[in-house]
């Protein structure tokens, strides 16, 4: 039993990642309708933005736990949060917001263009002034870049019974936590979230009732991105290391997640990312080997959009084709 | 080409800015007989007093070009009679001088590059580029011609089908002659030649003219494009660099054109079709006579295509039957994720994971050469006199199943089925509505698709010699789209260059290679905000893109209506 409950709080906390970043997935789609390919990599960008803090900082090791989780965890939060929000802004306003009344096909082929390219810029130029020269000291993100440990996270852990939680599997839980509840005050108290929501429902007659739907979309890719980055460094943390590749299989998990939550749904994300991650752990204990897990994860997207593509919470569906 | 030079100025400077233009060109003639360089290593060579190294003949036929345009009006338009009329002089001056200068500049820039240092361009190579940029800002002088209409001049029959040939064969030899290029530089200067050669053709109306003889011989243009791509090996003199490519453009192509009635014709868009070219890939491995597969049946070659095309239309039925009935965002991510699958099961298929078949990650090696027909594609021989090596065998054989997919290709595009998936791909709700049975439209693409792609799978795991899973990524799927989408949705030519670009470049200009995925990534960008619909553009699905061209729409009305063939008396011609 003790088993069980153990790959419960792994998948738990491998969920929380998940739905992190399945909630710029759905936010996006509900607005504009389109699959944000690049989003993967955005969460990507967001770890590598927390790690450049941290190596602008002077790469401080081996601090007290105060220090580390009272000044330096939270910078490299907001640097990566800083440095995804930016990249998510100028691909939107590069490849997207042209194509906003092209054929479906197109923006999903740039977006497609824009993952590919941000995966090699970050491996051809993490750590470079591009083209002029190396900045001494400064990793090369052609292989994996081994993440910062931050005192209090990366060596610690809780013993409840017979399971063990890291560190890194509360934090990114209390991640969720607090961002599920900044979202819930942000989409149904400011100004801005109900806009959201208005547009979501009716683009055009959000914009006959005064709101720039621009700002909205620009707002959306935003929350989404911050989010992705704070899934990024939690990513960091738990696995102690961080690489140019992570953002596909992460984003194709989370999007899994926000399919299975019902895309469009917020709420629909975070259960999706919960439950993505539970089955993913379980599936991987119970059925076949480890090599198996992302086959699960698969196959559980397939079988929602087969039966029930509105997703666990329902979906805004639109079928523009 | 809209200048920000006035029509005022334009009409009172016409003769000098002719006369300095046509000095500009005089120029570059001159230079191609003077060095270039002053080492011997760079391009072709252009280190010679008076012997123009081939690279520099090809700046002498633009310079020529340039020069021919400039002066050829100047007979008056009395006696040019109706050519005056149909062709864009002025327009493709300026066309052929700003190609001639960036042909010159890459040329120059590679001779720096490949030298080390601008010092080593010698004198001719700034006297290309100070000739080209007195042409190009003299040509920026001339009023703009009207649209050309040679499309519109009747022409004998024998002297359109004489065109088509002459084309092809001068295509092949350029084609040889680029491949031909080992150095970098001397590749993209020749390119770069080549586009020029297309535009100033474009722009001068030749190619109209071409596009309505090709329409008009519809039969010819085949066939003489496929002689000449069944000559092509014999250029190559025995050699396998080229033919190697070759061969694997081919197999490219051919899976792309499968993803091409996917995406193109029906408007599926499927992003895990690599799985269904290792589908075919692995199915031939399993049942070839590697040492390293662990089956005992090993039926003939042809068996085993029908074999590899079954079983991957037969996942292609499995994924497509539950997963159609979803729209389109959805399905791109069920068949990417497909595609994901497909890729773990073959890795874990190893013995530990799951049952033993493709040995895990380290795939299928040894797999024998074809032997089929009485025939073992591994044998080189000798025909004529020239080394057939063994690419080159596999070379005729992907011709062979490209033939075949292009004849399915067209026939199912003008066929009942063809139509209903065009209708599926532009309003899938009308089509329905219409009596188009969707589900089954979609199903029979999708099954027929992974066929072909299986069946190239197959040739593949033998031309290969291993096949391993890490060969069946998502970026192999999304450099397929790429072919697809860059060369033109929907049309055969169009994924046949798309396939070609995206599969020579990176073989021929290795020293980017660092940046290969990076411009990929840009070009997939960049192609979908400036022209979506790819360099060859279906023309309906051209309007698809450009709802709002009303011009276009007309166009495309009128010729689906009756080809005009006759000549306009009313346009207007601006003249000298």
């Amino acid at each position: 039993m003790d088993l069980f409950f153990q790959q419960l709080i792994n998948g738990l906390s491998l969920g929380a990642l998940y739905a992190l970043i399945a909630v710029g997935y759905t936010v996006v789609y509900g607005i504009v309708q389109l699959i944000n390919f690049a989003h993967g990599e955005i969460f990507m960008v967001g770890a590598f933005g927390a790690y450049a803090t941290w190596m602008v900082m002077g790469q401080p090791a081996n601090l007290s736990v105060g220090m580390a989780l009272g000044v330096v965890l939270p910078l490299m939060l907001v640097g990566g949060v800083v440095s995804s929000v930016v990249v998510a802004l100028l691909t939107e306003r590069v490849a997207y917001r042209p194509l906003r009344n092209a054929p479906r096909l197109a923006p999903l082929i740039s977006a497609i263009g824009v993952s590919v390219f941000l995966q090699e810029f970050v491996r051809l130029f993490y750590g470079t002034i591009p083209f002029v020269t190396r900045i001494p000291g400064w990793p090369d993100a052609k292989s994996a870049v081994p993440f910062p440990s931050i005192s209090g996270i990366s060596d610690a852990s809780v013993q409840i019974g017979g399971v063990l939680v890291q560190a890194s599997a509360l934090f990114t839980l209390l991640a969720l936590v607090v961002c599920t509840v900044f979202l819930w005050f942000f989409v149904n108290r400011t100004k801005t979230g109900r806009a959201m929501v208005a547009t979501s429902q009716d683009p055009d007659t959000a914009r006959l009732m005064g709101i720039n739907v621009d700002r909205v979309i620009v707002a959306a890719f935003a929350v989404g991105a911050g989010l992705a980055a704070i899934a990024g460094v939690a990513h960091g943390l738990r696995y102690g290391n961080i690489d140019f590749r992570m953002g596909f299989l992460a984003g194709l998990k989370a999007f899994t997640a926000a399919v299975l939550g019902g895309i469009g749904n917020i709420n629909g994300a975070v259960v999706g990312g919960l439950v993505l991650g539970v089955v993913e752990a379980l599936a991987s204990n119970y059925l076949g080997t480890t090599a198996w897990k992302d086959v699960w994860a698969f196959a559980l997207l397939i079988l929602v959009l087969v039966f029930r593509p509105q997703g666990l919470l329902g979906a805004k569906v639109v079928d523009r084709a | 080409m809209n200048t920000v030079i006035p029509d005022r100025i334009k009409i009172a400077y016409r003769y000098p800015a002719r006369a300095v233009g046509a000095a500009g060109a005089l120029l570059m003639l001159v230079s191609i007989f003077l060095p270039w360089a002053y080492g011997t290593a760079a391009l072709d060579d252009m280190s010679y007093y008076g012997a123009p190294s081939p690279l520099q003949l090809c700046f002498g036929v633009l310079a020529l070009t340039v020069l021919a345009l400039l002066t050829i009006p100047l007979v008056g338009k009395q006696r040019l009679g109706k050519w005056a009329k149909v062709l864009a002089w002025n327009t493709t001056a300026k066309t052929a001088s700003i190609t001639a200068l960036i042909t010159a500049a890459i040329a120059v820039t590679s001779v720096a590059v490949e030298l080390g240092g601008l010092l080593n361009v010698e004198i001719g190579g700034w006297l290309v580029i100070f000739g080209g940029v007195a042409a190009v800002a003299s040509t920026l002088f001339l009023p703009d011609s009207p649209e050309p209409s040679l499309d519109e001049v009747k022409s004998p029959k024998w002297l359109q089908i004489l065109a088509i040939v002459v084309l092809m064969a001068v295509a092949l030899f350029a084609a040889a002659f680029a491949l031909g290029q080992v150095d970098a530089g001397a590749f993209l200067t020749f390119g770069s030649f080549l586009v020029a050669v297309v535009m100033v053709l474009r722009q001068f109306g030749v190619f109209g003219w071409l596009g309505m003889a090709a329409a008009a011989n519809n039969r010819v243009l085949v066939i003489s494009a496929f002689v000449v791509a069944f000559l092509f090996p014999f250029t190559q003199n025995g050699s396998n660099a080229n033919m190697s490519i070759a061969a694997q453009v081919l197999i490219f192509a051919a899976t792309a054109l499968g993803l091409n009635i996917v995406v193109g014709l029906v408007g599926l868009l499927d992003l895990g079709y690599i799985a269904f070219l290792g589908a075919g890939a692995f199915t031939a491995a399993v049942l070839s006579e590697s040492a390293y597969s662990h089956f005992n049946f090993h039926p003939p070659f042809i068996v085993t295509v029908l074999i590899s095309g079954l079983v991957a239309s037969l996942l292609g039925l499995i994924i497509g039957a539950p997963t159609l009935r979803v729209s389109g965002d959805y399905l791109a991510i069920v068949t990417l994720a497909f595609g994901e699958i497909f890729r773990i099961t073959m890795n874990n298929l190893d013995g530990n994971d799951g049952p033993d078949i493709t040995n895990g990650s380290n795939g299928i090696p040894d797999i024998p050469d074809l032997n089929a027909f009485g025939f073992n594609f591994g044998q080189p021989h000798v025909i004529l006199g020239i080394d057939i090596g063994r690419f080159a065998n596999y070379y005729w054989l992907m011709l062979l199943v490209i033939a075949l997919i292009i004849v399915v290709f067209t026939n199912l595009n003008h066929s009942r089925i063809g139509r209903g998936w065009v209708a599926i791909r532009e309003d899938e709700l009308a089509a329905e509505a219409m009596g188009v049975n969707t589900f089954a439209l979609k199903l029979l693409a999708f099954a027929g698709g992974a066929f072909l792609a299986g069946v190239a799978g197959a040739v593949k795991a033998h031309h290969d010699v291993s096949v391993t899973p890490d060969q069946f990524i998502f970026l192999e799927s999304a450099f397929l789209l790429a072919a697809v989408v860059l060369g033109g949705m929907g049309t055969v030519m169009g994924v046949l260059i798309g396939a070609t670009i995206l599969k020579l470049l990176p073989e021929k200009l290795r020293f980017f290679s660092d940046y290969r995925l990076l411009l990929f990534g840009l070009l997939m960008v960049v192609m979908m905000r400036f022209r979506p619909e790819g360099i060859v553009a279906d023309e309906r699905r051209q309007l698809e893109f450009h709802a709002e061209d009303e011009e276009l729409a007309e166009e495309v009305e009128e010729e689906l209506i009756t080809h005009k063939a006759h000549l306009n008396p009313e346009r207007e011609v601006f003249e000298l």
